[in-house]
């Protein structure tokens, strides 16, 4: 039925819309679905999109929120590129993201096999709970707990390994030390995400997969590096997106443990952020630093998924 | 045929829904807001709402139609509550009466979000309370709250830098508690008398311990030997309280608007000299590692004997018997003398919004906070002092009777006899001054750097971050 002869019957839209044909259920199925979706994609570019764009406003602007703002083009950037303190918060943020994802989704791995070995019910049930459970916790409160056991001169960990004949280790006081310490303490707090992912990724593999490669000849470490990992890849890929995506975001280990210190060694992206918006009140400033970190997260991400063409196998 | 209606499902559903309705609104408490009534909206910091209820409790029983709503921000030293409330500003949320110490007065200031109290001080028809208030109160403190000639707090308490002492292991290594005019080269020799090593070099037992931060640190260190990290000047004005207020009050002769911290000089000599002092102190195990902290980080430490020296204010007299500490196992003295013996300061009360929606009612509870019905019923001060009075007549030695220290007329000594004693520098700038100092302070007692590279460091950024904010001082 053409526009013209809608019209004549003189039903517009809605006649269009409520047509008793296969044309117009597509139709009504289609706007029906798109109003599914609008409460969430509304949500999404309020609270999300949104202020991207006006992120990127800002950081054009110089802007205190007491005074009007001031339009000064790119010299946000132009300060930001350089800027020192920022060059080494990025740098520290990258050093700690490549160690933090890579020892999650290791060991997360690695106790995923131990458990999914596990036989007796009662044990496997205990494993995993005892695992996720950190990662219920604040991340607050566990920086605040983890400080106090990395206490150099009174904490308990340089106690008992004192008493096997090791140096007080300066933890938190050392450049060389901080961003160790601050991986093992992410690491054990996120490594429960992690191992659940891997522990329903091993519970997915096929039994006659795993049977196949023992016929052939494959076992131990080659059917875990040739069979298990491969099959576990898609899995090791959402584990590795979402760990770069939360750990460029880090903040509330360092800040909370070290506020950044010695020096600037444990200084993050996220911290010279807040402390550029709410800490300085240089809310253009703080703008541009997002903005850049931002691009960050996505030049990694885009990385990562075209990387991953090459190595994921979805089954 | 019946007349009764079959109910059809739409209709039990409306029926549903009015009737749940009905429910909701029948369970709600009538309530008839009074059309005078008034909430302020007050902020306080570290500590919870519990410790200034009593003065709420004066200001509703005075004035039964105001509600007091408290906003309690915590960090772990001013400038993160500073920056808490800039980023409730921020958000849209309203305070009417904010709390700021030294660190964070011209900063609210400076941004157009405390309002100026002159006019309300002098145009208060009571001056017989100004009159009481600043007889009470030294003049260094009311000077300290000013800015650009204009009194932005009433001050409700202050912390002086002072030496407390762990007098048991003083005892344990034959020292006594050091007399007022002791020096540096005395703190020194009991500082590594009290350090005690295991077998394997590590020290088990402190001579000094600090912690990073602007106040109390090693700046005290810096005041002795003579620095600062930036100029120190007084602004003009504040007339209209020295002679209104302090006509013949020695204290307050020569005294302006407040001060003016302008021109960095955090690698002066003086101030390398005192970095070097306190780093010398950690590499040979007398300090342990530097970390972040407030006041409080040490108190757990330093009551299990694991201390003998630390810089405190009036504030740990209450907080060491709280962590178990009696009388008589802890006391005070002056900082010691180095090049002079200029002390450090640190004060603190609440301010008045700009953008307060009840100002006046805000006012009278500023007002009734450090009234003497305030000082008397605030947890402040009572039953211990765990902040120092700014007012003179509550920090004599019966407030300190029940806990210790046995010296603590120091604490309001180091104001009324020293009369070089002056504030932390905090220009409205502070917060990321503070940032820069912390941080350079770690360069240097991490060893990553020397104290003059850390230094010069500093002084860079300091002079580059002094060198980026807009005109806050009126003669530039």
């Amino acid at each position: 039925m053409t526009t013209a002869k809608i019209q004549a019957d003189g039903g517009g839209l809605w006649h269009w819309l409520m047509q008793d044909t296969m044309d117009g259920l597509r139709r009504r199925r289609a706007v029906l679905g798109y109003l599914f979706l609008l409460p969430t994609l509304l949500g999404i570019f309020i609270f999300t999109a949104g202020p991207v764009f006006v992120s990127f406003g800002l950081s054009l602007f110089r802007w205190n929120i007491f005074k009007p703002p001031d339009f000064v083009e790119f010299a946000n950037y132009e300060r930001l590129l350089g800027d020192v303190r920022i060059a080494i918060s990025f740098g520290n943020t990258l050093k700690f993201t490549v160690l933090a994802v890579a020892t999650q989704v290791s060991i997360g791995l690695l106790l995923a096999m131990g458990v999914h070995r596990i036989t007796q019910t009662a044990m496997r049930y205990y494993f995993r709970t005892a695992f996720f459970l950190p990662l219920l916790m604040s991340g607050a409160a566990v920086a605040v707990v983890m400080g106090y056991i990395f206490h150099k001169e009174f904490g308990p960990l340089n106690y008992y390994l004192g008493l096997m004949g090791v140096q007080q280790i300066p933890w938190k006081t050392s450049a060389d030390w901080v961003l160790i310490t601050i991986v093992i303490m992410s690491a054990w707090r996120n490594l429960g995400f992690t191992f659940v992912l891997f522990l329903g990724g091993l519970s997915n593999i096929s039994r006659e997969v795993l049977d196949a490669a023992d016929v052939d000849g494959a076992q131990g470490f080659r059917r875990l590096w040739s069979v298990t990992i491969p099959l576990l890849s898609p899995q090791i890929l959402f584990a590795a997106v979402t760990g770069v995506i939360g750990a460029v975001q880090v903040f509330e280990e360092p800040f909370i443990m070290t506020r950044g210190g010695p020096g600037n060694a444990s200084r993050t992206a996220v911290m010279v952020l807040y402390e550029a918006a709410f800490k300085n009140i240089e809310y253009g400033y703080g703008s541009a630093i997002a903005v850049v970190l931002f691009l960050v997260i996505l030049a990694f991400t885009l990385v990562q998924m075209w990387m991953s063409r090459r190595w994921v196998f979805y089954q | 045929m019946s007349n009764q209606k079959k109910m059809s499902r739409r209709d039990l559903l409306k029926l549903a829904g009015a009737g749940s309705a009905g429910l909701v609104m029948s369970g709600l408490p009538v309530t008839v807001v009074a059309q005078d009534s008034v909430t302020i909206k007050v902020q306080t910091a570290g500590l919870d709402d519990n410790t200034l209820q009593p003065v709420a409790d004066i200001m509703i029983a005075r004035h039964p139609n105001v509600e007091v709503e408290w906003v309690v921000l915590t960090g772990i030293d001013h400038e993160e509550v500073a920056a808490k409330i800039l980023a409730l500003v921020a958000a849209g949320e309203s305070i009417d009466v904010g709390y700021a110490a030294t660190e964070a007065c011209q900063l609210f200031a400076g941004q157009g979000l405390a309002a100026p109290l002159d006019d309300r001080v002098t145009g208060d028809p009571d001056q017989d309370f100004w009159t009481d208030f600043f007889s009470d109160v030294h003049p260094s403190l009311v000077e300290a709250m000013m800015y650009e000639g204009s009194l932005y707090e009433p001050p409700r308490d202050f912390n002086a830098a002072n030496m407390y002492f762990n007098t048991n292991v003083l005892a344990e290594n034959g020292f006594d508690v050091p007399g007022s005019d002791w020096t540096k080269d005395d703190f020194v020799e009991i500082a590594r008398g009290t350090t005690k090593k295991d077998d394997s070099g590590n020290s088990e037992v402190f001579g000094y311990a600090w912690t990073n931060r602007l106040w109390g640190s090693w700046m005290p260190w810096i005041f002795v030997a003579g620095g600062n990290l930036y100029t120190e000047e007084r602004a003009p004005g504040g007339g209209w309280v020295w002679d209104g207020y302090y006509d013949g009050d020695a204290a307050a002769d020569g005294r302006g608007g407040g001060f003016r911290w302008r021109e960095p000089i955090a690698n002066s000599p003086e101030v390398v000299e005192a970095l070097q002092l306190v780093v010398d102190l950690w590499q040979e195990g007398v300090t342990p590692d530097i970390e972040m902290g407030s006041g409080q980080t040490l108190t757990g430490f330093y009551s299990t004997g694991l201390l003998c020296m630390t810089p405190a204010g009036g504030f740990w007299a209450g907080r060491l018997g709280n962590e178990g500490m009696a009388k008589g196992e802890f006391d005070v003295q002056y900082w010691p003398n180095w090049r002079n013996q200029k002390h450090q300061f640190g004060t603190g009360g609440h301010w008045l919004a700009t953008v307060a929606t009840a100002p006046d009612e805000a006012w009278e509870f500023m007002k009734i906070e450090v009234s003497h019905e305030g000082f008397q019923s605030s947890e402040f001060f009572n039953p211990v002092i765990i902040t120092t009075p700014s007012r003179r007549s509550y920090s004599q030695k019966d407030a300190f009777e029940s806990t210790g220290p046995a010296n603590s007329d120091v604490f309001y000594g180091t104001l009324d006899d020293h009369p070089s004693t002056s504030p932390i520098p905090a220009p409205p700038w502070s917060n990321p001054m503070t940032t820069i100092f912390t941080t350079g302070t770690s360069n240097a007692m991490s060893g990553a750097m020397s104290p003059q590279d850390s230094l010069d460091l500093m002084q860079q950024e300091l002079e580059d971050l002094t060198a980026r904010q807009p005109q806050y001082y009126g003669d530039n």
